[in-house]
């Protein structure tokens, strides 16, 4: 008798379970349909696998609304294939952990990583970690043309300060204050993503200000237009940005520089 | 607080690029539920222990899954019978010795083809030894989780029952599954009369591969987003700067990369342009060792591995994973 109600208790749960599988399904199916639509998806993985996610989301979706017809319809076969799985942590709790995380996704966005995590991760002060041998070497380009990775890559290709004094240079990223550099100087910086925001790394180029970069709080993303110059910063002769004009512009909508495209 | 958001972007990042992946796993596994007949396996496997581990350790050729999708295939082929040796075998090798992995870690390492070469022969090596050492366990209740252990024993129940059906009227609540074949509600009928789903009629198949499909992603997704969650912490509060640091020396440097391998819950489809990132400060010994070690052990795949075996054996099967990437690691070093 105790196992008969245990049992139909069951049942019961059975039908909460599929309704939470049905809202699990539909929910992480429209969470990856609005990374992709709205385009935070750039904000977590290379535009590369873009396709792969947007199929991901139509299988999970699809799945999602198969089970809701389902559950609308009250079918009871499947209730006898639940106790045929195991699990590790009971259903219903895998259940709440997945809604709760596609919860905060919905609730809070994606942001660029900060220059905290930048710090953290060791910023690559003009040299570029990505290639045992450069991928990209645009001595044709005009120096003005380039962007901030592209410095950084030509500087890795031919690390001799020298040879670049006096360029013009024209680039954007976002500021970090490096405890290596004096407080009139700043780190310009983005940060280079091969697959996905986990192994985004910084690089940047340090710009050496007339006042204090008190002024410019970390992570405000600036346009820095001005030649560069070799210095003696940090111990170690370097290139350096010297400002002819410096302008503070929103974040933009594709903040990482990505490698492999 | 910037540090809370930016575990949180890191957090989602991990599992958005894992979901593809952890689908393609989950949809290869309720495939086999529902069209592998494992008499068909088991045939075809080698009774030499050695062979079945290395046989094992290639079955990844077949079922290309990286390591968030094989854990559900390992699971379902021990169900379907496949002794551990192999299994274990598949487990760690799969996620690095199949075509897709392959294909990636050529396209990342084209200028130095050698990390590619002995990534595939070192995986292959370390799955083949740790197999064959577990095979020498023959109960293997001993290995499992209890949960699965169990499941596997109803499943060999259900097929001695099928071949000698009991006459005698049983007692117990039934319930009407199809005209003239109740099933008994206790749990442990329930179990074998849903053990087999081979020799489910073609109609249901498609039902039980979405059900098992819908249950897998529930269940693995749950981890996935436990796993994905600690992985992500550890990535912003323990400094990346602090691990490189260490990357100067033969020794240290090896052991830093089989560190962040495991720290870095990437997947093994991608991982090799990640390790990309250290090709210039690191040894390609130590980026070997990461790239060998880090689809073996990760925390993600730790959190999955619960769900197949029990914690002691997790923790000897990796422990041994990482002594061996060591010691191969340390012997290219010296040779290469």
């Amino acid at each position: 008798m105790t196992s008969f109600k245990l049992n139909l208790e069951k049942l019961k749960n059975n039908g909460l379970q599929k309704g939470l599988d049905t809202l699990s399904l539909i929910t992480l199916g429209s969470l990856l349909i609005k990374y992709t639509v709205t385009g935070q998806l750039k904000l977590l993985i290379n535009p590369n696998y873009t396709a792969l996610v947007w199929i991901t989301s139509m299988i999970l979706f699809v799945l999602g609304c198969l089970k809701g017809i389902e559950f609308l319809q009250g079918k009871k076969t499947a209730s006898l294939q639940e106790s045929q799985h195991l699990t590790l942590i009971p259903p219903l709790l895998s259940s709440i952990i997945l809604l709760t995380a596609i919860g905060l996704g919905f609730l809070i966005s994606p942001q660029v990583l900060s220059s905290q995590t930048a710090l953290s991760r060791g910023v690559t002060e003009s040299s570029l970690m990505t290639r045992t041998q450069p991928e990209l070497f645009r001595t044709f380009s005009k120096p003005e043309n380039r962007s901030l990775l592209d410095w950084v890559r030509t500087l890795n290709a031919y690390p001799e300060p020298d040879a670049y004094k006096g360029q013009v240079a024209k680039i954007s990223g976002f500021v970090i204050h490096s405890p290596q550099l004096p407080d009139n100087y700043l780190l310009l910086s983005r940060f280079v993503i091969t697959c996905c925001a986990v192994d985004a790394y910084p690089v940047g180029i340090p710009v050496h200000l007339n006042g204090t970069n008190k002024s410019y709080p970390s992570d405000t993303w600036l346009e820095v237009e001005g030649q560069m110059q070799p210095e003696q910063v940090d111990n170690k002769r370097q290139l350096v940005l010297v400002p002819k004009s410096l302008k503070i512009i929103p974040t933009p909508s594709d903040p990482y520089n990505f490698s492999g495209n | 607080m910037s540090q809370l958001q930016d575990a949180f972007s890191l957090f989602l990042s991990l599992l958005v690029e894992a979901l593809p992946f952890l689908l393609i796993g989950v949809i290869l596994s309720s495939a086999l539920l529902v069209l592998v007949k494992e008499e068909n396996i088991i045939k075809r496997l080698p009774s030499n222990p050695i062979a079945g581990a290395l046989m094992g350790s290639c079955i990844g050729f077949l079922l290309p899954v990286c390591e968030c999708g094989n854990v559900p295939v390992a699971r379902r082929l021990l169900m379907k019978g496949v002794p551990p040796a192999v299994t274990i075998g598949f487990l760690l090798a799969a996620p690095t010795v199949n075509p897709i992995v392959i294909w990636s870690t050529w396209t990342a390492f084209k200028d130095q083809p050698e990390i590619v070469v002995f990534r595939v022969l070192f995986s292959l090596l370390i799955a083949t030894i740790i197999a064959s050492i577990f095979s020498t366990q023959k109960e293997i209740a001993v290995l499992l989780n209890p949960l699965l252990s169990k499941r596997i024993k109803y499943a060999q129940y259900s097929a001695k029952k099928d071949h000698q059906t009991n006459s005698f009227l049983q007692s117990g609540t039934f319930l009407i599954n199809k005209p003239g074949q109740p099933i008994r509600l206790d749990s442990s009928s329930v179990l074998a009369a849903t053990a087999l789903p081979v020799t489910l009629p073609p109609e249901r198949r498609w039902e039980t591969f979405q059900e098992n499909l819908t249950q897998e992603l529930r269940e693995l997704g749950g981890m996935l987003v436990l796993g994905s969650a600690i992985a992500a912490c550890l990535q912003i509060f323990v400094p990346r700067d602090l691990i490189l640091h260490l990357g100067s020396g033969t020794l240290t440097s090896i052991l830093s990369m089989m560190v962040l391998g495991s720290i870095v819950s990437i997947c093994s489809t991608v991982d090799a342009f990640f390790a990309l990132s250290f090709a210039s400060t690191f040894t390609s010994s130590s980026l070997i060792a990461f790239l060998v070690l880090g689809p073996m052990v990760d925390f993600k795949s730790i959190s999955l591995l619960l769900s197949v075996f029990k914690p002691r054996m997790i923790f000897y099967l990796l422990g041994l994973a990482a002594q061996l990437t060591f010691v191969l690691a340390i012997c290219h070093s010296y040779f290469f």
